[in-house]
Order: C-alpha cells, then sequence, then structure tokens
C-alpha cells in the first residue's frame, strides 16, 4: 500500500479567496510604500535622524563582548545617563590613544555593574563609574528596559545578534525607526486627565538621547531646541522636593564600592568616580537630598579611590545643561576635555599607559 | 526565532527563493529540514538536540509498535511506554523539574522534614510542549490502529521540525501534514499572496494589538501588590485575554501563511474563540488543534463519555487538569485548568437535566449567553496570567467588588486603549462568528480588502516592535 493512500482523508488544504489578489497586494504595496516615506518625512520633520542606532539590551551586548573578546586591560565606563551622554569618546580617543568602552546605561544603577566587573578575575582595566547621586545611593537597579544585562551579553541567541545587525542596517538610513517615536509609544504621550495620582506613561521618559557606533550617545538636539520636549524632560525628573535620602541606603552603596574597588585593585585595575554636572532645580534638590558630604565625600572617603566632581573644577563651570541633569553636545565635549585631562594628570593607570603608547 | 523580527524576515526571504529553484523535490525538502533545523538553533543551538532525540526515538518506536501487531498487546504496550516514557521525561525535566522538587520539598516540610532541594538552573527548550506532543500523536496514531508508520525519513523529520507549526503548534497530526510531502509543492501566485496576507495579519494581531496596545495594561494591574479596585481589574484581566488570543492567534495565523507561501496547508487554530456561547463551543474555537488532541489522545482513551456518568466528570476534569498543567508548571495553570473543567461539566450537567441542546434560536440570548461565556472565560484568564494564587486573588477579589482601599491603576489612555480594542474584538469575533474569511474576502470589494491589508501593514511598520517572545514559546 503506497503511503497517499494511509494519509489521504485529514490532509490540510487551505482554501484561497476568489478575489483580484493581485490587485490588493499592488494596492497594498503602493499605500503602505506611500505611507512609509510620509511616515519617515514626518519623523525627520520632528528631529528624528537616520543613523541613530536607538540604544539597546543588544548594542550594549555588542560593547560588553569587546572586553572579553580583548585583554580586559581597557577603559571602561559604567554609570547611567550622565556619564553616557556627557563623555565623547572620540575625545577620550584623542587625549589617551585609547578608546573607552561605553557600558553607562540610561536610568540604570551601575553598583551591580561594578560589583560585576570586580567579580570578574580577568578585568584589570580602568573602571570609570559615573555618579548620579540619586540613583547611585539608592537601592534602584534601574528601567526594565535594561534589565538582566549582566547575563544577556552572554545569552544573547544567534537569531538576536543576527536581528540586531540587521535592525542597524536600517537604522542607518531610516530616521523613523527609533523605540522612542513608535505608534504605541506617542499614543502614550497624549496627556489626558487621570485617576488619582497616576502620572505614567505621560511622565515616562520620552526620547532624550542620540546613539551611534560604540555607543556613542549625546543629548538629543530637540531637548536643546524644543522648549515642549525640554520642559517635559524637566517634568519628568522632578518633583524636586530635596527629601533626604535613606541612609541607610547611602551605606550600602558605599559598603558595596569600598568591597568591589579593593577587589579590582588588587589585581592591578583601577576605579574612578566622576559627578557629572546637573543644574538649577535638580542641582538643588541633590544638595539638599543627599549632601555632598553624607555622599560623594564619603564615597571617596571609604573607597579610596580618586574621584572628579565637577563643582571642584573651574573648568567645568558654565556648562550648558538645558534640562537640568544632561549636558548639551558641545558642553560635553568641554567636558570630557576636562575630566579626561584632570584623570590624565592625577590618575597614574591611565597617564603612565598613555606615555607607554606615546613611546612607542 | 521568531516570526516578528528581522531575522525571521531574512531568513523567509531566502527560504522562499531556495523553495523556488529548479530542484529536485527531495532536495527541497531537505533544504526545508536544514531551514527548520536552523530556524530551532537560531534560538539556542544545543537544544537542537532534544528534538533530534524525540525525532528519531518515535521513528524507531512507531516502527517497532507496528513490527509487533501481529504479538500480544503487552509487547506493544512496552514500545508506547518507552515513547511516553522519553518524551515525557523531556518535558518532565526541563519544563517540570524544579516544579516538582518544590512541591517535594513542601510535601516533607508538611511532615516536618527539612528537605532543600539542589539549584535548578535548566532552561525551558522552547517549544518542547509542542515538538512532543507532535512526535507523540504519531506513535500513538500507530499503535492505536490509526495509521502506518512513514516510510520516509525525510517526510517524517520534516514533519516533526517543519518551522512554522514547530514551536508553537498548530499541533498538527501526520495525516494533516505527511501527505503534503509526497508530491512537489510550490505555492502559486494566490496562494503566495494570500499566505503573505495571512502573515501580515498575524503580525498586526502580535505587534499592534498585542504587544502595542493590550500588553501595558495587563503587565500594570498584575504587577500591583495591593488591591485592585473593579474597573482596573477588569480592564486588566480583559486586556490579558485580548493579548493572550492575540498573541497566540496571531502565532497561529503567521504560521499558517508561512506555510501556505512554501504550498503547504496548516489547519486553524483559533477560530472566534471570543463569541463562544459556552464552553464546549469555547474549545471548539479556542487552541484547537491542543484540544482536539487531548480529546483524541487523552480523553477519549480514558474512556471519554462511554462510561458512567460519574466517570464521564472525573474524565473531564482530568483531561483539563492536565491540559492545564501543559502550559506551564504552577499550580495556577492546574486551577485555570481545572475552572474549565467545572464549566465544561456545568454545562454538560445543565444540558443533561434540561435537555437543551444547540444554541439559542433568538440573538438576543445568544449574544446574552455569548458574553457570559466570554466574561467567564476572562476569570480563568486571571489564574493563567497570575504568578501566584495570592496575586490571582487580588484581582479576583477586584473583578466581584471586594476590593477595599484600591489606589487607581490605569491611565485615562489605557483604559480607552483596552476598551477600543477589546470592543474591536469582540465586535470583530461575533460578526465573522459563523464566517470563514476566506468566504468573506471573496465578498468584499479588492480595493477594500486592499485598504485594510495596507493599513495593517503600515501599522506593523510604525510600531516596528521589539520582537518579543510570543507568550506560548514558554509552553
Amino acid at each position: 500500500m503506497g503511503n497517499s493512500s494511509m494519509w489521504s482523508n485529514d490532509v490540510t488544504v487551505r482554501e484561497i479567496p476568489k478575489a483580484r489578489l493581485v490587485a490588493m497586494g499592488w494596492l497594498a504595496f503602493v499605500l503602505v510604500t506611500a505611507g512609509v516615506i510620509a511616515w519617515e518625512l514626518q519623523m525627520r520633520s520632528l528631529g528624528l535622524v537616520a543613523g541613530d542606532l536607538d540604544d539597546s539590551k543588544a548594542h550594549w551586548a555588542v560593547e560588553r563582548r569587546k572586553i572579553a573578546a580583548g585583554d580586559y586591560d581597557d577603559v571602561v565606563i559604567i554609570g547611567s545617563s550622565r556619564i553616557l551622554f556627557d563623555t565623547n569618546l572620540d575625545v577620550w580617543e584623542e587625549m589617551t590613544g585609547r578608546r573607552p568602552i561605553q557600558l553607562a546605561l540610561a536610568g540604570t544603577n551601575p553598583r551591580p555593574f561594578l560589583t560585576d566587573f570586580a567579580a570578574d578575575p580577568d578585568f584589570k582595566g580602568l573602571l570609570v563609574v559615573g555618579v548620579t547621586p540619586d540613583i547611585f545611593f539608592g537601592d534602584w537597579l534601574g528601567i526594565p528596559l535594561f534589565a538582566g544585562l549582566l547575563d544577556y551579553w552572554k545569552e544573547q541567541t544567534p537569531s538576536e545578534r543576527f536581528g540586531h545587525q540587521v535592525g542597524l542596517v536600517l537604522s542607518r538610513r531610516l530616521a523613523f525607526l527609533d523605540s522612542s517615536y513608535t505608534l504605541t509609544a506617542l499614543i502614550d504621550q497624549v496627556n489626558l486627565r487621570n485617576r488619582g495620582e497616576i502620572v505614567r506613561p505621560y511622565l515616562d521618559v520620552w526620547k532624550l538621547w542620540e546613539t551611534g557606533d560604540d555607543r556613542q550617545t549625546h543629548l538629543w538636539s530637540q531637548i536643546e531646541d524644543n522648549e515642549r520636549l525640554r520642559g517635559h524632560a524637566r517634568l519628568v525628573w522632578g518633583p524636586f522636593d530635596g527629601k533626604a535620602m535613606d541612609e541607610e541606603a547611602i551605606a550600602r552603596a558605599c559598603s558595596q564600592a569600598v568591597d568591589a574597588v579593593k577587589k579590582i585593585r588588587a589585581r592591578g585595575g583601577e576605579v574612578v568616580f566622576v559627578r557629572a554636572p546637573s543644574a538649577s532645580l535638580y542641582y538643588e534638590h541633590e544638595l539638599h537630598a543627599g549632601p555632598r558630604a553624607k555622599t560623594w565625600d564619603r564615597l571617596l572617603r571609604e573607597t579610596g579611590a580618586y574621584g572628579i566632581h565637577f563643582d571642584d573644577y573651574p573648568e567645568m563651570q558654565g556648562l550648558e545643561v538645558p534640562e537640568w541633569s544632561h549636558l548639551s553636545r558641545d558642553s560635553a565635549t568641554r567636558f570630557t576635555r576636562a575630566y579626561v585631562g584632570v584623570l590624565m594628570k592625577d590618575v597614574p593607570w591611565l597617564s603612565s599607559r598613555a606615555a607607554a603608547q606615546a613611546g612607542s | 526565532m521568531v516570526f516578528n523580527s528581522l531575522t525571521f524576515i531574512v531568513f523567509f526571504a531566502v527560504l522562499l527563493l531556495l523553495h523556488r529553484l529548479p530542484l529536485s523535490w527531495t532536495t527541497k525538502k531537505f533544504n526545508l529540514l536544514i531551514a527548520s533545523y536552523v530556524f530551532y538553533a537560531a534560538w539556542n543551538p544545543p537544544f537542537i538536540i532534544l528534538l533530534w532525540a524525540s525525532t528519531i526515538v518515535d521513528w524507531f518506536i512507531a516502527r517497532g509498535i507496528y513490527a509487533a501487531r501481529d504479538k500480544s498487546r503487552l509487547h506493544r504496550r512496552s514500545w508506547l511506554v518507552i515513547s511516553v516514557a522519553v518524551n515525557i521525561g523531556f518535558i518532565g525535566f526541563f519544563k517540570y523539574g524544579e516544579f516538582l522538587m518544590q512541591n517535594w520539598q513542601a510535601l516533607m516540610a508538611s511532615l516536618d522534614i527539612a528537605y532543600v532541594p539542589p539549584e535548578w538552573n535548566i532552561v525551558l527548550p522552547v517549544g518542547i510542549s509542542f515538538y512532543t506532543f507532535v512526535t507523540m500523536s504519531y506513535t500513538l496514531d500507530v499503535y492505536l490502529g490509526r495509521s502506518k508508520p512513514i516510510k520516509s525519513p525525510l517526510d517524517y523529520a520534516l514533519f516533526v521540525t517543519f518551522f512554522p507549526h514547530l514551536v508553537a503548534g498548530p499541533i498538527v497530526r501526520p495525516t494533516q501534514l505527511v501527505p503534503q510531502f509526497y508530491e512537489p509543492k510550490q505555492a502559486n501566485r494566490d496562494q503566495m499572496l494570500w499566505g503573505i496576507g495571512l502573515i501580515i495579519l498575524g503580525l498586526f494581531e502580535k505587534v499592534v494589538i498585542a504587544d502595542g496596545g493590550l500588553a501595558s495594561a495587563a503587565d500594570a494591574v498584575f504587577a500591583v501588590e495591593k488591591s485592585v479596585g473593579f474597573a482596573d481589574a477588569w480592564l486588566g484581566t480583559l486586556a490579558f485575554s485580548g493579548q493572550i488570543f492575540c498573541d497566540f492567534a496571531g502565532y497561529s495565523t503567521i504560521a499558517v501563511g508561512a506555510a501556505l507561501c512554501l504550498g503547504f496547508g496548516l489547519p486553524d487554530n483559533f477560530r472566534m474563540p471570543y463569541a463562544a456561547i459556552g464552553f464546549s463551543d469555547f474549545w471548539r474555537r479556542w487552541h484547537i488543534s491542543l484540544s482536539t488532541w487531548l480529546r483524541d489522545y487523552l480523553y477519549v482513551p480514558l474512556g471519554g463519555n462511554r462510561g458512567s456518568e460519574a466517570r464521564t466528570y472525573v474524565n473531564l476534569m482530568l483531561t483539563m487538569l492536565l491540559g492545564g498543567l501543559w502550559h506551564g508548571a504552577s499550580w495556577t495553570f492546574v486551577a485555570w485548568g481545572g475552572l474549565h473543567g467545572l464549566y465544561l461539566a456545568a454545562e454538560r450537567w445543565i444540558r443533561d437535566r434540561t435537555g437543551i441542546r444547540g444554541e439559542p434560536v433568538r440573538w438576543i440570548n445568544r449574544l446574552a449567553l455569548g458574553l457570559l461565556t466570554y466574561a467567564l472565560v476572562n476569570v480563568t484568564w486571571v489564574f493563567f496570567r497570575a504568578d501566584t494564587f495570592e496575586g490571582a486573588a487580588r484581582i479576583l477579589q477586584g473583578m466581584f467588588g471586594f476590593a477595599a482601599e484600591a489606589e487607581p491603576v490605569l491611565a485615562t489612555i489605557y483604559m480607552i486603549k483596552v476598551g477600543v480594542l477589546i470592543a474591536c474584538i469582540v465586535a470583530t469575533q461575533w460578526l465573522m462568528r459563523d464566517r470563514e474569511l476566506e468566504r468573506v474576502v471573496s465578498r468584499t470589494p479588492w480595493w477594500l480588502t486592499g485598504l485594510v491589508c495596507a493599513a495593517m501593514l503600515f501599522a506593523v511598520i510604525v510600531t516596528q516592535g521589539s520582537g518579543t517572545a510570543f507568550i506560548y514559546f514558554q509552553f
């Protein structure tokens, strides 16, 4: 008996509509093409640009794997959005001869990353830790977008890696591919009266940054140019009530940092802390919520690590902080030049390698 | 890989091209098989070994069972036991291992015995529940004498592995798919276009409605750790009902569309379930390939409704409880299945006592019963979505008006999105309840269908999506 007689009763045969499918297909193709072109033009008119690669877990994982693939003698930046937006990697490279690996993450507490590097016996590089006081000295770990990153870079599937590369090709050509300007995100930005004290999703962070290769990130130009977007960002950072930070959380943060710095230094690595500028109401809020003596100074004292606080250097004054938390693009370049200059002068780990590299 | 990813678009384009090259049919089937393995390995390459093991075991066991057809029943049954043991063993280890350990620990603790289970860090292989059911259905069919073993190992491997159904169904039977491998298949122009149309429809359901429209509201409500008010509890649950439908039906629609683009037919997995009138009707419309699998390979072998009335109810409950457990290693899934079992039993009891058969004649009664069914189905979704019974209890208290001092959860924009989308989903399902999509498209002006198709694709593109996995992958 042949196979066909065994199975023929139930075989699935799909019905095809008796309709002008070719005409439908052409109509849909023309309409979608026209719609996408119009959408792209509209998004460009709103300030989106092709080549903004949209930071993501996959984008971060590419950078993280550079350390694992190298000699672990790298300069690595971790922290929250301030050190991410306020650092110009080209300036770093120009001044020191080595390009840092940018692993700072917006809306994320760097302490788990600091601990992770401390636990990695191979890492003996220079870790630049950006300190945003209300994040670093708190217990909040970060926004869900970047949750699970400490494992993700190792566990990312082949499919996700390939998809990320295809996504990069498209993002370099199409401005509208931006996770902050999806249809869903735009609908959620409609401001309606809510019940009780509900503020989200309206007060979620909207588009704030642009990301390029190597995760070179800077404040989105529209935050400087568009008053509404700038005002919204300030609203999100609030309330600026100066409510005191939890003393126990500060102690936990310092203790964790002490442990991590000790381990990294013990194997020849180095850790420096950098406090990037904030301004206006946000700055005043930070002064009251976590006074420097109780946070920053304590951190440096207990860890024994080197630190740069923007308040201490004249060359880091007068910078432009459009939404009170992040520097404008030009100011980020100035700030990078200033703080890397200080590091080159005062941190032997960096200056000795730069000298050796210049000599060779 | 997931259907809603850029990787899949590239993969599928290359595969379509390969499938249209002037190669022999055997070569094309090899291409499809290799592509299906690539599709699976793109998630986690080592787990492909499990897929191979499941495929090989059932290939040989089905042949062993068939060769022993003239021998004793015990002989054949011992072959079957090996198949079931291997397949259930795989699922048991990877999916239920931690669950079993935790329950064993709880049992020991109740006897005042301190037992600390080893740390369980096992990754659940994607789709394992689906492909093991596919291979088991093949062996069971041979054991039950419903069919003979497939002659070609290539056809058999392709039946098990064919990528559109591999990781989240539809759970195909050999009879539905294997004969399609005997003759060369290549989609004609209309099949290709209709297949692409189905893919667009499925992506729209997944990316725009499930992920973009409803997931945030469902997540927000089910994440609350305090009391949830009446409106929020209902809207969060309704949002999840829409999300799970659009996520899973979207997947199945893409699977059917992708197979059709290659010239193959896969069966429907959903048929407007939220327009069901009663629960037996619901299960004829929801995850059809699983409900028929459970009926044919569990409920009927248990005796179905052939024994006493009490035995029928026991069989019904057992089937639904195990169906619940199939979805996930948690007692909340068992509760979900158990509640559906109770609904089905109650419906059967009422029908038996009243003698009522079929659906009400008057439309208003049909609608009222349909909406009651949908409301009660929503109650079951609470157990399906909540991580714990405490979480489920919080939502149920809110839904039945017992929540005290609940803070509002959902922003107005979320409430509007849920209200509009759920109304559209339910209304569409009622309109389409007794109709086939293909017939509706045949009767609709071509330009209108083209316009709708364009709108859906445009919405998918501008919603972008983040390539989130389909919910049923975890099962």
